[in-house]
């Protein structure tokens, strides 16, 4: 074989080396990128959390009830308490608040002497009906979706991005 | 494009001399398919950790979250399957090229001088393997893990004076639990892979400055010489490629075994080692008693000092195995010992009786309807109503159905309640009950 023919071979070779390295790197890289990413991007599945009976629920009187809420961490179920404020309106309905203030995060409480809802931390004030009082809340309390079912009150607890002007769910 | 980059790169690291070291090595009597089964287990060993560094993605190495964990990376991970796959036949993909890359060695006799310290290295990656395969066994923490794990770890414990301490150090404490388990998993994912990709480093060092041995016939190791690259790489990558092909196709086809969440309480449960371990697993069944030690201690010491020892055992120049007769003798029956014992197990582990599904479905609807609430079988469970350990010796089909039925009508004053079972969970029920026997 003279010189051009075995440098033709070498590189033939050397591309037949690089093919199956490559070749394996793509069924192997491919997956694991898969399987590195898509669980952490799939989203939860919402579910329904029975809240408790709202049938003494007076209008203008709003309650803090528990909320056993279940997350579904990968492999692992864990169940957390979270309160929410359920509002019994003129009209009869009944509206579930996340207890998040809409302004930075922080837990906010019903004054009843001042018929006020109000968060301690940056004194935003909220009405009845959630709409911003006075404060730097940039938005109205957020309601989360709810159902009620045989008197029961059955909410999704949903949390949202705080600081925002418009309700964008996290 | 490839010309550029490997220009850009070489003004700034002087890349030939490395070219040349990693690539030039020339090998006496030519490139061969026989030299493949080095760089296949290299090989198998970068894919363990790759695949093994992405598992621990979502693995969890504690006994409440390690089965769960598993479960989640085979039923819900995009590709979890196909990874654990790759992971799980890696590893007898190695152990099977390992085994072949030692008697190709063997074979060659190029342990002999000058190549003493790449042998010795090459036996202590053995034994580093070895390692991994068993540690790495325990961390499904499943049936199959523990008991396997529990009968090994008993093993040791059989070596005279220090075998109890010993046992305690590797369980980590009094009993096989969550300070095995992680003590395991320390061992599989950090302190064995840096001790291996030590000596792996070693290993190729030695053997670059040694030179490969080549054929065993002196004229044609002299008659030519050429390097690594491209020809036996191209071997390699070819031998690499269809071994990676049957790997990838069995983690596709043949998912990752996981059995029932490990059970402490739970001696009814057979185990047995991977299939790399059966050989030997069946050679101890023959050794009981007094003998066991001969198993367990002085047969193993005998066969790692015989590998380490064997540069000096088998001392002459001569390399041709047919002037080698006592070497290769020894080889030799050891392989046909090996498989005759491997084969023997494998008929007799198919001959295990499997579990009825429907007994197996019973058991599962015993433990999901929590009966051991009020009923105890072989002191597990509560002793409000009758003890079951041995109820298929006291009652017939027919009766069991028709109480499970309807517990009142057959016995007037039980407190049992009717749990509206299907015809099928009723068949299961009464299969489980009726194995309850002494």
């Amino acid at each position: 074989m003279n010189a051009s023919q075995g440098e033709g071979r070498r590189t033939f070779l050397g591309w037949v080396s690089g093919a199956i390295a490559g070749a394996i790197g793509l069924v192997v890289g491919i997956p694991l990128v898969g399987y590195t990413i898509l669980p952490a991007l799939k989203r939860r599945q919402p579910e329904w959390n029975d809240v408790g009976n709202v049938e003494s629920l007076q209008p203008g009187i709003p309650k803090e009830m528990a909320c056993i809420h279940s997350i579904t961490d990968g492999w692992q179920k864990t169940t957390t308490k979270k309160s929410i404020w359920v509002v019994r309106n003129d009209t009869g309905t009944i509206t579930a608040y996340s207890p998040i203030c809409t302004h930075l995060g922080c837990g906010y409480r019903w004054e009843a002497d001042q018929q006020k809802f109000h968060c301690p931390c940056h004194h935003s004030f909220f009405s009845l009906d959630g709409t911003v009082i006075s404060g730097p809340a940039p938005r109205p309390l957020d309601t989360l979706p709810s159902k009620i079912e045989n008197g029961r009150l059955l909410v999704i607890y949903t949390e949202f991005k705080a600081g925002t002007a418009s309700k964008i769910e996290l | 494009m490839g010309q550029r980059i490997y220009r850009w790169l070489d003004e700034r690291l002087k890349l030939g001399p490395v070219r040349i070291a990693l690539l030039d090595e020339p090998i006496p009597g030519g490139a061969s398919w026989i030299y493949v089964f080095g760089s296949i287990t290299l090989f198998f060993f970068v894919l363990q950790m790759v695949t093994g560094m992405f598992l621990a993605i979502y693995y969890s190495p504690s006994t409440e979250h390690a089965h769960v964990s598993i479960q989640y990376i085979m039923d819900e991970v995009a590709f979890g399957s196909f990874i654990r796959g790759l992971h799980h036949w890696g590893a007898s993909a190695m152990m099977v090229a390992i085994g072949l890359h030692i008697l190709q060695v063997f074979l060659y006799g190029a342990y002999k001088r000058p190549r003493e310290l790449l042998w010795i290295v090459g036996v202590v990656l053995f034994l580093l393997t070895l390692a991994f395969g068993f540690s790495g066994y325990l961390l499904p923490w499943d049936q199959r893990a523990y008991w396997a794990t529990q009968v090994g770890i008993n093993m040791v414990g059989t070596l005279p004076v220090i075998g109890d301490v010993l046992v305690r150090i590797i369980r980590g404490g009094q009993s096989l639990g969550a300070m095995t388990l992680t003590r395991f998993f320390a061992l599989h994912t950090l302190f064995l892979p840096w001790l291996l990709m030590g000596l792996v480093v070693l290993h190729l060092f030695i053997l670059r400055r040694v030179g490969p041995a080549g054929p065993w016939d002196e004229e044609q190791a002299a008659r030519v010489r050429e390097p690594f690259w491209p020809k036996q790489v191209t071997m390699d990558a070819v031998a690499i490629g269809v071994a990676f092909v049957i790997i990838g196709t069995l983690a596709l086809l043949a998912p990752a075994p996981l059995s029932d969440p490990a059970d402490p309480s739970d001696n009814t449960f057979t185990p047995v080692p991977e299939w790399y371990f059966l050989f030997y697993y069946q050679l101890l069944q023959y050794l009981e008693g007094h003998w066991e030690i001969v198993g367990t201690l002085v047969l193993p010491i005998l066969f790692f000092l015989f590998l380490f020892l064997l540069p000096w055992l088998d001392r002459r120049k001569e390399r041709r195995p047919f002037s080698r007769p006592v070497v290769m003798s020894a080889g030799a029956g050891f392989l046909v010992l090996v498989f005759t014992l491997l084969s023997i197990s494998i008929r007799e582990v198919a001959s295990i009786p499997k579990v009825d599904p429907s007994v197996h479905r019973g058991k599962a609807l015993y433990q999901e309807l929590d009966c051991s609430g009020c009923h105890r079988i072989h002191g597990k469970g509560e002793a409000f109503a009758p003890d079951l350990s041995y109820i298929g010796d006291l009652r017939d089909r027919v009766w069991l159905i028709r109480h499970f039925k309807d517990p009142q009508a057959i016995v007037p004053t039980s407190d049992m309640p009717e749990y509206g079972l299907n015809e099928q969970e009723l068949d299961d029920l009464t299969n489980y009950m009726l194995t309850l026997k002494r």
